[in-house]
C-alpha cells in the first residue's frame, strides 16, 4: 500500500482538533494548533514536488470502497488535479496564518476555537480534494458547521444574527445541491457519483436545466452572486479575524470551484443556455458590489462588499468559456484568496489595538507605523489590480475573455476595476494618510513580529504571483483545456 | 386449528425473555426497592432479546402460529432496535426513576412488556395479531405516561392520550371488521389472494376499512393530522418514557404500517396501490411541513422534540411511497438511525434534569458543561441532517427513494423544510454556545461534581453517539442488516 498523501493531508488537521479537544487546556490549544497547521503545510510538499503538470487527470489518487446501500455504491476516492492543487496548498497556508492572527485575538474559550478552525481545515481540503459529489458534498457541509461556531461564538456584537444568517442561507443552496446531486446519481447509478464519470452521463436538455438551477442555488449562495449575497457583508463583518480570512479566503472559492467542477463538466448544455444570465449577474455583482463598497463606512463591511464585486471577476471569467478567462478566474480565485485574507488580517490586527471598524476613527496611521502603511498599500494596490502585483494578471485574463464575448462585458468589468481602484485608494487616504487621528495617540499601532511574519507569506505570494504567474497558470493549461474539451462535445 | 408447538414457541424466544423478566420484576415487586436492580435485570433481559433476535435473522424465513406469525429479516431487524431503544432508555431511566418516586418494578416491567407488544407487532402477518401487539404497547404506555403519580401534568398527560388513543384503536378495531367484512379473512396472505381475484375495482367496504386501519398506524406513529396526542403526551411523561414513545414506539409504528403496505395493498403486478401511495404522500407530507413549522414556535424541549419527532415520522414515511424495496430500506434505515439520535437528544434533556426541559435552560451550556453541550450539537446536527452524520445518511436514502420514482416535488419539499427545521436545531445550539451562562461564578467544567453524569447515563449518551457518528461515516456497517421483507 502506497502513502496515501491527500488521505493524510486531509485528516490531520481532524486529529489535531481531537487533539486539542482532550489535551488543549488553556494556553496548550494554540500550540497544537500551530503545530498541526504546520505539520499539515509540511506534509503538502511531496504533492507539490511529485506533482506532473501536463499529465491529464487526477494524480495521487486515493481510493477505498466506502458505502453500499442497495445498488448505490460509492468510492472513497480523493485525487488531485491543477485546479485542486492550488487551492489546497492556498487552505493550509491560510489556516496556518489564521492561528497567528489567533495568537492573542483570541482570549475567550479557545480549545473549542481552535478545533473548530482545524475542522474547518479538514473541510476545506477534503473538499477540494474529493473526486466524487458525494464526498463532495458531505465536506461542503461540514465546512458549515466550524464557521458557524467562529463567528456565532468568538464574533462581534452581532455575531448571533450574522452566523444563523450565514448558517441558513448556505443551507438552503446546499439542500437544493443534495436533491440534485440524487437525481445524477439516480440518471446514471453506475458512476457511483464519481466526477469524472458523471461527466459521461447523458441527460436531456431539460433535466440539465432543472439541474443546473439546483447546483446553482448552492453554488450562488457561496460565491456570493447578486443577489443572494446578502448574508456576506453581515459574517464577514461580524466574523472574528480568522473567520473572515478563512469566508473570504476559502469559503467563496467553494462555489466557483463547484461550477468547475461540477456544473460545466456535467450540465454542458444547461451552461449554453444560462450563459448570457451568468454573465449579466457577474457584472451586475462588479459594478453593484463596487457601488456598494465605496458607500461604506466600516472597514470590515468594505473589505466584505469589495469581496463581491470580485468575486463577480471569477464568475464572469468561468462563464465566457474561453481558455485563457477561465485560467484567469482560477488564478484570480487564487489572487483573492492571497489578497483578501491579507487585508482582513491587517484589518484585524490594527482593530485588535483600537477596537474600532469605523473609517473615521483611523487617519494618519503611516505616521506611526511606517512598516503597517507599507504592507497595507501593498495589499491594497494588489487588489486594485495595479501591475507587476497579482490581481492584474486575473484581471487582465478575464476581461480579455470577456471583450471576445461580448464587448460591452469587456468595457463594464473595466468599469468595475476604475471604482475598485477609487475604494481602495480612498479607504488608503482615510486611513493612513494625513494627520494622526486625535483618538490613535499613544496607541502602539506598529506591527509586531508575529504579526509581520503573518502577512510576510502573503505579501511575497501577491509580489512573486504578479511577477511570474505562471507558475500557477503552469497547473491551469492542462486540466482547463480537458474542461474545454467536455463542454465543446457536448 | 394445529396446536402450538415446540418450534412455533422457538419463534418468540426474544418476546419470551422480556415477559420472563417482566413477570420476575413483577413478582418482586415488593422487594426492589431501588431502581438498579430492575435497572440491571431489563438492561440485561433487553440484551439478551437483541442478540437471540439477532440470531434468529440469521435463519431463513419462518412461519409459525399457522401463518400468524413470521420470523424474517424484517421483523427481526426492528425487533433488535426496539430491544436496543429499550436498553438504551432503561439505562437513562436511572437517575428520574429514583428521583421521582416512581416504583421501579412496575415501571421497568411496564417498558418489558410494551416493547414485548411492539415485538410482536412487528412479527404480525395476521391483523388481530398486530391488533393484540399494538394494543399491548398503547396500555402499557397510558400508564408509563401517567406513572408519576403525583404530578398533575402527568396524569393530564396520560387521560389525554388515553382518550385519544383508545379512539384511534377503535377506529383500527373498525377497520379490521370491515376488511373481515370485505374478505372474511384477517390473514394477510389470504386478504391478498381474495383481492387479486377481485381485480383492481375494489370493493368501497374494503376501501373504508383499509382506511380505517391506516389511520389507526399513523396515529402510532404520530402522522399529521393523527398528531394531536404527541407534544401532550411528551411534555407531561417523564422525559425517558417521552424519548421511549418517540422511539421504540414510532419505529414499531412504522414497522407495522410498512409490514401492512407491503403485504396487503397491493396490485395484481405485486406493486404498492397508487390509493395507498397517495395517502402516504399525503401522510407524509403533512407531518413534514406541519411538524417543522410548528417546531418553530416550541420553547419547551420536549414538545420541541415532539413536533420534529412528528416531522421525522414524514420523512420516514417518504421511503414507503415508492412501495419498492428499496424504498422499504431506506425506512427500515431512517427508523433505524432516527432511534438513536433522538434518544441521545432526549438523553441529554434527561442528564440535564429540571434544566434540561426548556429552551433558556440550555442557555451557556457550552460553557458550564462542555461536553454535554458537544453531545447535544451533535445529535441536534443528526437530526437537521448535516453530514458526516447519520441523520444525514438517513435523510439522503429516504430523498433518494422518492427521487427514484421520480417524485421530484416531494424531494424538494422534504429539503426545503429540512432547513426549517435547522432553524428549530439552531435556536438550541445557539442558546448553548452564543449565549453567557446565567450565573457568573463559572465552574470549572473539568472538576464540577454537578455536571458529572451517572454512569448508565453516560453510558447511553455515549452509545447513541457513536451510532449517530458511525452510521454517517460508515452507514454500510450498520444498515446491510436493513432487508426489506
Amino acid at each position: 500500500m502506497t502513502y496515501p498523501t491527500l488521505t493524510v493531508i486531509t485528516f490531520l488537521p481532524l486529529v489535531g482538533a481531537a487533539g486539542i479537544l482532550f489535551l488543549g487546556r488553556g494556553q496548550r490549544a494554540r500550540w497544537i494548533a500551530l503545530a498541526t497547521t504546520l505539520a499539515t503545510l509540511a506534509a503538502m510538499a511531496p504533492l507539490c514536488s511529485g506533482f506532473v503538470k501536463t499529465e491529464s487527470g487526477l494524480q495521487f489518487v486515493d481510493l477505498a470502497p466506502w458505502i453500499s446501500i442497495g445498488n448505490m455504491q460509492i468510492d472513497y476516492q480523493l485525487g488531485v488535479d491543477g485546479i485542486s492543487l492550488p487551492f489546497i496548498v492556498l487552505s493550509g497556508l491560510l489556516t496556518l496564518l489564521c492561528v497567528g492572527a489567533s495568537w492573542t485575538a483570541i482570549r475567550t474559550r479557545e480549545r473549542e476555537f481552535y478545533a473548530a478552525l482545524l475542522v474547518a481545515e479538514t473541510a476545506m481540503i477534503g473538499l477540494f480534494a474529493a473526486s466524487n459529489f458525494f464526498l463532495f458534498f458531505i465536506f461542503w457541509e461540514l465546512m458549515v458547521v466550524p464557521l458557524f461556531l467562529l463567528i456565532g461564538v468568538w464574533g462581534g456584537s452581532n455575531r448571533v444574527y450574522a452566523a444563523v444568517k450565514f448558517l441558513l442561507f448556505t443551507l438552503a443552496g446546499s439542500v437544493l445541491m443534495l436533491v440534485g446531486m440524487i437525481a445524477l446519481q439516480v440518471a446514471n447509478p453506475e458512476a457511483g457519483l464519481n466526477f469524472k464519470q458523471l461527466a459521461g452521463t447523458t441527460l436531456g436538455t431539460t433535466a440539465q436545466t432543472w439541474l443546473f438551477l439546483a447546483f446553482l442555488a448552492a453554488f450562488a449562495v457561496k460565491v456570493p452572486m447578486f443577489p443572494v449575497h446578502t448574508w456576506l457583508p453581515d459574517a464577514h463583518t461580524e466574523a472574528p479575524t480568522a473567520g473572515s480570512v478563512i469566508l473570504a479566503g476559502i469559503l467563496l472559492k467553494m462555489g466557483a470551484y463547484g461550477f468547475l467542477r461540477v456544473a460545466l463538466p456535467v450540465l454542458p448544455q444547461a451552461v449554453q443556455i444560462f450563459l448570457m444570465p451568468m454573465l449579466v449577474i457577474s457584472v451586475v455583482a462588479i459594478i453593484y458590489g463596487a457601488y456598494v463598497t465605496l458607500a461604506q463606512t466600516d472597514v470590515k463591511r468594505l473589505i466584505a462588499y469589495s469581496s463581491i464585486s470580485h468575486m463577480g471577476f471569477v464568475t464572469l471569467g468561468i462563464f465566457t468559456l474561453n481558455q485563457t478567462a477561465v485560467e484567469g478566474a482560477i488564478l484570480q480565485m487564487i489572487n483573492h484568496g492571497i489578497i483578501s485574507a491579507a487585508l482582513f488580517l491587517c484589518v484585524g490586527m490594527i482593530y485588535e489595538r483600537t477596537h474600532t471598524r469605523e473609517i473615521k476613527d483611523y487617519g494618519g496611521i503611516g505616521k506611526t507605523a511606517p512598516i503597517y502603511a507599507t504592507l497595507l498599500a501593498l495589499f491594497c494596490l494588489a487588489a486594485a489590480g495595479f501591475p507587476g502585483l497579482n490581481s492584474f494578471v486575473g484581471e487582465f485574463l478575464i476581461i480579455g475573455g470577456a471583450f471576445k464575448t461580448k464587448a460591452w462585458l469587456g468595457a463594464l468589468a473595466i468599469w468595475g476595476v476604475v471604482l475598485g481602484t477609487t475604494y481602495l485608494i480612498w479607504l488608503y487616504y482615510r486611513m493612513v494618510m494625513g494627520e494622526l487621528n486625535t483618538g490613535l495617540q499613544g496607541l502602539k499601532i506598529e506591527l509586531n513580529a508575529r504579526e509581520i511574519l503573518t502577512l510576510a507569506p502573503l505579501a511575497l505570494l501577491a509580489l512573486y504571483l504578479g511577477l511570474y504567474p505562471e507558475c500557477v497558470l503552469s497547473y491551469l493549461h492542462t486540466p482547463v483545456s480537458e474542461l474545454q474539451n467536455i463542454i465543446a462535445t457536448p | 386449528m394445529t396446536p402450538v408447538s415446540i418450534t412455533d414457541l422457538a419463534l418468540l424466544i426474544p418476546e419470551l425473555i422480556l415477559v420472563g423478566m417482566a413477570l420476575a420484576l413483577l413478582l418482586g415487586a415488593s422487594r426492589i426497592q431501588t431502581a438498579t436492580l430492575a435497572t440491571v435485570g431489563t438492561v440485561l433481559a433487553a440484551l439478551v432479546a437483541a442478540l437471540t433476535a439477532g440470531w434468529l435473522m440469521l435463519e431463513p424465513p419462518r412461519l409459525g402460529f399457522s401463518g400468524m406469525f413470521t420470523v424474517d429479516g424484517y421483523s427481526q431487524f426492528f425487533k433488535v432496535l426496539i430491544a436496543s431503544a429499550l436498553a438504551l432508555t432503561t439505562l437513562l431511566s436511572v437517575k428520574r426513576v429514583d428521583s421521582e418516586s416512581v416504583r421501579p418494578a412496575e415501571y421497568h416491567a411496564l417498558l418489558l412488556l410494551a416493547s414485548t407488544g411492539m415485538m410482536l407487532a412487528v412479527s404480525s402477518l395476521d391483523l388481530i395479531t398486530l391488533y393484540l401487539g399494538l394494543e399491548l404497547t398503547t396500555l402499557c404506555s397510558y400508564v408509563l405516561v401517567g406513572i408519576m403519580v403525583d404530578r398533575p401534568n402527568s396524569n393530564e398527560a396520560a387521560i389525554k392520550y388515553f382518550l385519544l388513543g383508545s379512539f384511534a384503536s377503535a377506529l383500527f378495531l373498525y377497520g379490521i371488521a370491515l376488511i373481515y367484512g370485505a374478505t372474511g379473512t384477517t390473514d394477510f396472505e389470504a386478504i391478498t389472494a381474495i383481492l387479486s381475484k377481485s381485480g383492481p375495482g375494489m370493493d368501497s367496504l374494503f376501501m373504508v376499512g383499509a382506511s380505517l386501519l391506516a389511520a389507526g398506524l399513523a396515529f402510532k406513529i404520530a402522522a399529521v393530522p393523527f398528531h394531536a396526542w404527541a407534544p401532550d403526551a411528551y411534555e407531561g411523561a417523564h422525559a425517558p418514557v417521552a424519548a421511549y414513545l418517540a422511539t421504540a414506539s414510532k419505529a414499531a409504528g412504522l414497522a407495522a404500517l410498512g409490514r401492512v403496505c407491503w403485504a396487503i395493498f397491493k396490485t395484481p403486478g405485486n406493486e404498492l396501490l397508487p390509493e395507498v401511495s397517495m395517502v402516504l404522500a399525503g401522510l407524509a407530507v403533512l407531518s413534514i411541513v406541519v411538524g417543522s413549522v410548528v417546531a418553530l414556535a416550541q420553547t419547551n424541549i420536549k414538545r420541541l422534540l415532539a413536533y420534529s419527532s412528528i416531522a421525522h415520522a414524514g420523512y420516514a414515511l417518504l421511503g414507503f411511497i415508492s412501495g419498492t424495496a428499496a424504498g422499504t430500506e431506506a425506512t427500515m434505515t431512517y427508523a433505524y438511525f432516527y432511534v438513536f439520535m433522538t434518544l441521545g437528544a432526549f438523553g441529554v434533556v434527561i442528564a440535564l434534569e429540571d434544566r434540561g426541559e426548556t429552551l433558556e435552560g440550555y442557555q451557556g451550556l457550552a460553557v458550564e458543561r462542555p461536553k454535554t453541550a458537544a453531545l447535544m450539537l451533535l445529535f441536534l446536527l443528526s437530526l437537521t441532517g448535516i453530514p458526516p452524520t447519520a441523520g444525514f445518511v438517513a435523510k439522503f436514502v429516504v430523498i433518494l427513494s422518492v427521487v427514484q420514482e421520480g417524485y421530484y416535488a416531494l424531494a424538494i419539499l422534504a429539503v426545503v423544510c429540512s432547513v426549517i427545521t435547522a432553524f428549530v436545531y439552531l435556536r438550541v445550539a445557539v442558546m448553548m454556545y452564543m449565549k453567557e451562562p446565567e450565573s457568573t461564578a463559572l465552574p470549572d467544567p473539568d472538576n464540577d461534581p454537578s455536571s458529572r453524569l451517572p454512569l448508565a447515563v453516560s453510558a447511553a449518551l455515549a452509545v447513541a453517539a457513536l451510532v449517530t457518528l458511525i452510521g454517517g461515516i460508515f452507514p454500510g456497517i450498520l444498515t446491510s442488516w436493513a432487508v426489506a421483507p
